[in-house]
């Protein structure tokens, strides 16, 4: 009985129903925000340490995130956030109307780094809708392929995008009192990285010329060749249809990829191993820093990869083949998980736009799932993109984002959901390479040029923002382990002879079909709905991980994700005067989500016209 | 005819942003030309940092690059053409990196390309801009009529200074990284 605030219940065989005797089950209460922003204005006015704090967007391309906040300089305190999506993304509507054959070319151009996920995601939905089941060797090698795109992403954002935050460069800038610490604290896992002590890690996280930023660039080009293998090119794979996968795999191509797979092996040892120490020291020298983008680990993800055996593409049977995933589906409520089950995560899904740049639709054509799960008019499959620009208002509308909810509960997304659900759940299937505790989730990473050596990625304490790029670094090997396991079944299918790649099929011409399709993104959470009518898409709904992470509040009030983190982060930044405030602890708050928008942020410190730029850059994805 | 410069022709853009992809929307044009041995033509959308990885893995490296592009700028008339030549610079660290975070996410631009390239030498002595006025944008898959009039002259273009580089009284532009995001 997985809901609390949605009016479903489940009968003793478990099937859900609407609660009875309420009027309008759907309902939900909305605040007006504007007192919030009075109370906000008075205390401005009275204070003059509180000021409003402007991460405003100048960006060069489609796609933004800027964040508002209110910050009490004297106190060190974040008062009061809006996240906000600056532009519209527009998918949904450019897909309607079309072949459902077109729709994972074309969605997969939402993102410049995650176009397999989106490809994957619409041949999922599709397979679903019209009912394929792909060849065990697709499925296997989707698997593979996407468990590479991983691995070009989780190194671009550590080291890239999030990486010069802890760098020497920018600590000396916003907390020199760090560095000496830094250099005279030893690095417990040297004998993996080589690194003598913090600080020198550190030294080689400055970006541009840092070894270790430059080595990040050039293990990307080590998981793309992998991936260009099976994908015929990146970020848009050419080959991913419905049904499986447009290419021929053979053992040549197994070793190509091989090759290039073994290679993070020693990698995944490593950026561990850099990544604990940096993160060990920043929380062992300041207790405070475990404060920073904390929020309860209340987190949604889909599951990835799914098992050749258990995977036949219907809705009936998406628990079990969920549940196969070597990735667990599921939902965490204060790092509790309340299920594993596809279908309820995907009934407990809804989307509000009362605070987003969109008109309300009046549709509610599903009532229920095709097995009856009642569904609010809100669900994605209910729900139509109606966009309606206007003025940004804190008390009213303020983002082309939606929000997003769980069972009524804003919900964050990320790499690190996929192995926390996992590491908790322990319904994985068993893996030569991968151990679920309940509490920690063991890597058995092979040997290479390093030995051979047990990872050990541990459900930590406290959710803020170490912990979310810690887990992502663990990341690395998870998705490396998952590669080898898919491998070593390739190998044995082509072996057997069972070299299909994809199941034929015709998009029928008559009737309604709906489908969902559940794949994580690099960033998390990934899904597509989709609606086809008479051999068209009639409609198509994207739900990406920073739709999650980035929702302006819901109807209640409640904060989005990073709102919500950011609200709690400390201000453990050193600086003199408002005009030297660079606002270093928000920012990595914000990029430990690993944010979908490319987004130039400004700081600007009230009354004193002092304006700092800042880059919290990833994909586009996220804006709808 | 021979050629005894190796040269890469890029054509660099988004897809379906009418005028604006100029670069793609030629580019089965500018293969279809019959080149001499040594000249490489290719789409070079597929991200700065991995066309420098590509650049900086050729055992012979190229000694020409000519890029056909198509960029919004002040003062020109849709259709017009522009020679630019890259004179190198680059700008500040800070610039360099949000090049490279963009660039690592997708985003496709030739001044990102250009400016990665630079930070890491990449580029060789000669390397062009064949820069089309393409006005605002606009989603399509066709060119305006002005653009469209420009094409015989902008293929001819590209040829003449893929296999000659600067000849004669040409007019050339200079780029440079250190000024332009100023």
């Amino acid at each position: 009985m997985c809901f609390k605030n949605l009016p479903i219940d489940f009968d003793e065989n478990g099937n859900a129903f609407l609660k009875e005797g309420l009027a309008n089950p759907y309902e939900h209460k909305v605040v007006d925000l504007g007192v919030e922003q009075d109370k906000l204005k008075g205390l401005m006015e009275r204070n003059g340490f509180i000021r409003s704090v402007d991460y405003d967007p100048v960006t060069r391309v489609a796609g933004a995130l800027a964040f508002h906040s209110v910050v009490d300089l004297k106190e060190k305190k974040v008062l009061s956030t809006n996240s906000m999506a600056t532009l519209f993304r527009g998918y949904e509507v450019i897909l309607k109307g079309r072949d459902p054959r077109d729709a994972a070319y074309i969605s997969s151009r939402a993102c410049g780094v995650c176009g397999g996920v989106h490809a994957t995601c619409s041949a999922l939905a599709i397979e679903m809708a019209i009912g394929i089941k792909p060849p065990p060797l697709g499925i296997v090698m989707r698997n593979i392929l996407l468990a590479l795109e991983y691995l070009y992403d989780h190194p671009l954002h550590l080291f890239l995008l999030a990486g010069p935050d802890y760098s020497e460069e920018i600590v000396r800038e916003t907390n020199p009192e760090l560095i000496d610490l830094a250099s005279n604290t030893p690095a417990k896992n040297k004998a993996v990285h080589g690194y003598e002590n913090v600080l020198d890690i550190m030294k080689d996280l400055n970006p541009l010329k840092g070894k270790l930023y430059l080595e990040a660039l050039s293990m990307t080009r080590v998981a793309r060749e992998a991936y260009v293998f099976i994908g015929g090119k990146y970020p848009h794979p050419q080959s991913v249809v419905p049904g499986g996968l447009s290419v021929n795999v053979t053992m040549s191509t197994l070793n190509e990829v091989y090759s290039r797979l073994i290679k993070f092996f020693d990698y995944s040892q490593k950026v561990t191993g850099i990544w604990d120490d940096v993160f060990d020291f920043f929380l062992d020298s300041n207790p405070e820093y475990a404060k920073c983008g904390i929020r309860p680990a209340n987190m949604i993800d889909t599951g990835v990869w799914d098992r050749p055996d258990a995977y036949d593409a219907t809705f009936k049977n998406c628990n079990e083949w969920g549940n196969a995933r070597w990735s667990t589906p599921g939902v965490l409520i204060n790092g509790e998980v309340v299920t594993t089950n596809l279908r309820e995560v995907n009934g407990g899904l809804e989307e509000f736009v009362e605070h987003s740049y969109y008109e309300k639709w009046n549709g509610h054509q599903f009532k229920t799932d095709p097995l009856g799960m009642p569904l609010s008019p809100n669900h994605p499959w209910n729900k139509e993109t109606i966009p309606k620009p206007g003025k940004q208002s804190w008390r009213d509308r303020y983002s082309w984002d939606t929000c997003p909810t769980w069972d009524r509960m804003p919900m964050e997304a990320g790499a690190y959901s996929r192995i926390y659900l996992t590491a908790k759940a322990k319904k994985a299937p068993e893996s030569k390479f991968l151990e679920n505790t309940g509490h920690s989730m063991k890597i058995h990473v092979p040997k290479h040029q390093l030995p051979e050596r047990t990872l050990e990625w541990k459900i930590p304490e406290h959710w803020n923002t170490f912990e979310r790029n810690r887990a992502r670094a663990y990341c690395i090997p998870y998705s490396a382990m998952v590669a080898m396991d898919n491998w070593l079944l390739a190998q044995k299918l082509i072996m057997n002879g069972e070299t299909k790649m994809s199941t034929s099929f015709e998009i029928p011409k008559k009737g309604t079909h709906i489908g969902f399709g559940a794949w994580g993104a690099g960033r998390g959470f990934l899904t597509h709905h989709l609606i086809i009518k008479e051999g068209v898409i009639d409609n198509y709904q994207i739900v990406t991980p920073s739709t999650l992470n980035a929702a302006p509040r819901t109807p209640w009030g409640a904060p989005g994700p990073y709102e919500e983190a950011v609200l709690n982060t400390p201000i453990l930044e050193k600086y003199d005067k408002p005009e030297d405030y660079k606002g270093i602890d928000i920012l990595r708050t914000i990029r430990s989500f690993d944010p979908c928008m490319p987004c130039t942020t400004h700081i600007m410190a009230k009354e004193s016209d002092h304006i700092v730029t800042r880059e919290v850059t990833t994909c586009a994805c996220g804006i709808e | 005819m021979g050629l005894n410069k190796k040269v890469l022709i890029g054509t660099v853009g988004y897809q379906l942003l009418g005028n604006h992809s100029v670069g793609p929307n030629l580019l089965p044009q500018l293969q279809a030309i019959n080149w001499p041995e040594g000249v490489v033509v290719d789409e070079m959308n597929w991200g700065p940092i991995a066309v420098i990885q590509y650049l900086e893995s050729l055992e012979t490296p190229f000694e020409r690059v000519v890029f056909l592009v198509a960029i919004e700028r002040a003062h020109r008339k849709i259709g017009e053409i522009n020679l630019y030549r890259w004179m190198g610079g680059l700008p500040d660290d800070k610039q360099i990196q949000a090049c490279v975070g963009d660039a690592a996410t997708g985003v496709i631009s030739v001044e990102n390309l250009l400016v990665i390239g630079e930070h890491f030498k990449v580029w060789p002595k000669e390397v062009y801009l064949i820069d089309v006025e393409p006005g605002m944008e606009i989603a399509g898959e066709q060119f305006t009529k002005n653009v469209t009039a420009q094409v015989p002259k902008i293929l001819e273009l590209t040829r003449h200074i893929a296999l000659n580089g600067i000849r004669g009284s040409m007019k050339i532009l200079e780029l440079r990284g250190d000024t332009l995001f100023d």
